[in-house]
């Protein structure tokens, strides 16, 4: 029960609610990471825009102020990181550069007025603005590395990284720790079925279990109630068996005995007789036995098309010479070719124990019939008949009716319910007024 | 000695019956719970054989009835049945025995000795009467050490009789001890068996109360 069958593919819930989760949470959380991230830099460059709107709107103020003719001013550099990353230049009409940042180059920096973006790209693109004063005399051009956007948004976005990278591993341990405390009851019940043996088929019923394998655990325990049904019915058809065999080998060994003491030669022939009909006896009983123990396995029966009315020919053929000898008048009815979805040998066994109580159970002179039809087939006796109320408990192993002069085993009409059982068919019992009609009637399929 | 046997199986109750009757015990063969039944009111046994799974009225519930009835005759149950439950029902039902077949005949006839023996209150195997010695097991009765021969009915006769000494027995009581239901015997058998063992024990040994039985007395 415990090693895996090599066809299955096991999975694990666990791991595959770690994946499922672990794996939403972190595609959420990137997705919401990527929405921030863009949005702030939208934001960052609207005002790192603005911003330099105001500077080049500050310098052009400043600058209609500063009327020098020297040459090109440059500034100084003070000390902040940021400062590389920001250029201006103030141009006259005439094409002059007048004043400079430190980083501001010779050329001119945009051609255009308004925003424009450098050629480069990455971390060499810069951004610029152009505008004249409202003169037209001076010309002042910003310029802002990309770079101090890009390192913006990519801080913001950082810091909504970092709790994400220790929060990930630990919503992943409690993930592992909450499926193993919810699926611990399936180790139980696990635990439970592993202990159990043959002989141990009650009902599992854990002190709790999951709604969810509610289902599971009904399908289980209707599963051990038809093994354990099963393995019932085994135990008492092998006890049913070896009760009926010993009353025939008590009798051989009685009459054995009788014999030997025996004091004339007429009682020990009458007990010598005796010997042969139970040792007879017990070999029919044997016989029919081990009939039923191959009928029992035989779930998948293999049906063919057999000709009912063909089998029936032969198997009254076989009893025609015990019929004659009884004096009872053995008769076959069919419809013509009658076809029926079976096993014939079965059939042929179904048919034999049928023919064989009909012809047991018929007094001398009697009339044994057997009729075949499309969906049928009947055997009907003179025969004493079966009592409408024990009609049901002749079908059980071993049931004999009572104050019966004619020796059987109890069994033929188990193997006959049987067979018919594994053909779909239904048995019927009726009264033939008198004497017993047996009736096979195979379904319409 | 007359017993009584319920058993449906043909082969067995005619094995039973045969090789008790070879016994020497007067046995009558019952086929169903009902029949054992009715032959248990209406007749005098000493003993019954009786199997548990009986057509009309089960066996248990036979014995039931039998000691409803306040009748303590020995019961021996010789069923297929094998389980310890069964057992001990039958035995706490007021069975004296349980054998579970196939039994040899000899142990049947064995238990039954022993039980008859137990039913009429004693442990010795053997009945004695002063020199007169009855040996059921096997069969031999010895006068002052030496072997008599007695036939089957005349052995039977002997050791009711030796059972019951001290006691008279009637006619009827002992008639039915000895014959079954299938061997009626003649009018005047009782008296030939009887005269028979006077002459082989001698006469003084069964005492005549003319009109009412026979009897031995206590040595």
């Amino acid at each position: 029960m415990s090693t895996a069958q090599p066809s299955t593919r096991w999975f694990s819930l666990r791991r595959r609610l770690l994946v499922w989760l672990l794996g939403g949470v972190t595609g959420g959380w990137l997705a919401a990471l990527a929405f921030t991230y863009f949005d702030a830099h939208h934001e960052i460059d609207e005002l790192f825009d603005a911003q330099m709107v105001q500077m080049a709107q500050t310098l052009l103020a400043l600058a209609s102020e500063y009327d020098n003719d020297d040459d090109i001013a440059r500034l100084e550099e003070t000390g902040h990181k940021y400062q590389k990353k920001l250029a201006f230049q103030l141009w006259d009409d005439e094409g002059r550069l007048l004043l400079r940042s430190p980083q501001a180059p010779l050329h001119r920096l945009a051609e255009v007025d308004g925003f424009s973006e450098s050629a480069g790209s990455g971390m060499d693109r810069w951004r610029y603005y152009s505008q004249w004063d409202r003169q037209g005399r001076l010309r002042v051009q910003v310029a802002e590395h990309h770079y101090l956007r890009e390192d913006l948004s990519g801080h913001i976005a950082g810091r909504l990284l970092m709790p994400a990278l220790f929060g990930l591993p630990l919503l992943g341990a409690w993930i592992w720790f909450t499926t193993r405390r919810s699926l611990s009851p399936l180790d139980e019940i696990a635990a439970e079925i592993a202990a159990r043996t043959p002989d141990r088929l009650d009902q599992v019923s854990p002190a709790v279990a999951p709604q969810e394998i509610g289902p599971l655990l009904a399908a289980m325990n209707a599963l051990f109630r038809r093994v354990s049904g099963a393995m019932e019915q085994e135990r008492r058809f092998t006890a049913d068996a070896a009760h009926e065999l010993r009353t025939p080998l008590a009798a051989i060994v009685a009459q054995a005995q009788v014999a030997l003491r025996a004091r004339s030669a007429a009682e020990r022939d009458h007990a010598l007789e005796q010997i042969v009909t139970s040792g007879r006896r017990a070999g029919r009983l044997v016989e029919q036995l081990l009939t039923l123990a191959r009928l029992d396995p035989a779930i998948g029966l293999p049906l063919e098309p057999v000709r009912l009315d063909l089998l029936a020919a032969e198997e009254c053929a076989g009893q025609g010479a015990t019929a004659l000898e009884r004096q009872i008048a053995l008769e076959l009815n069919a419809d013509g070719q009658v076809i029926v979805s079976g096993n014939a040998d079965m059939l042929r066994v179904l048919l034999r124990n049928l023919l064989d109580n009909a012809l047991r159970y018929t007094p001398q002179g009697g009339k044994v019939s057997v009729s075949v039809t499309a969906q049928s087939l009947a055997v009907a006796d003179n025969g004493p008949g079966i009592p409408a109320e024990e009609r049901a408990n002749v079908l059980r192993r071993f049931h004999r009716l009572a104050g019966q002069e004619i020796e059987g085993s109890g069994l033929g009409l188990s193997i006959v319910a049987r067979i018919a059982e594994l053909h779909g068919a239904r048995l019927e019992l009726a009264d033939n007024q008198p004497g017993l009609v047996a009736r096979l009637i195979f379904s319409a399929a | 000695m007359r017993l009584l046997i319920a058993e449906d199986d043909p082969q067995l109750g005619d094995g039973l019956t045969v090789g008790l009757r070879q016994d020497g015990y007067a046995v009558d063969w019952v086929r169903d719970g009902q029949a054992a039944d009715l032959a248990l009111k209406t007749e005098h046994y000493d003993l019954l054989v009786l199997d548990l799974g009986l057509p009309r009225l089960e066996g248990m519930e036979v014995l039931r009835s039998l000691r409803f009835r306040e009748q303590n005759l020995p019961v021996l149950i010789l069923t297929a049945r094998d389980a310890i439950g069964d057992k001990i029902a039958g035995l706490d039902g007021g069975a004296d025995e349980y054998l579970v077949k196939p039994v040899s005949l000899d142990e049947l006839s064995a238990r039954i000795r022993a039980m008859i023996r137990r039913a009429a209150g004693r442990a010795q195997p053997r009945l004695q009467l002063g020199d007169l010695v009855l040996d059921p097991a096997t069969r031999q009765v010895t006068l002052a050490g030496v072997p008599v021969e007695l036939s089957v009915r005349e052995f039977s006769l002997l050791q009711v009789l030796m059972e019951h000494s001290g006691r008279v027995m009637s006619r009827a009581q002992l008639e039915s001890s000895i014959y079954g239901w299938r061997d009626e015997p003649d009018s005047n058998a009782l008296e030939v068996h009887i005269h028979h063992l006077r002459r082989k024990l001698g006469a003084e040994r069964i005492k005549t109360l003319r009109g009412i039985g026979y009897t031995m007395p206590k040595a």
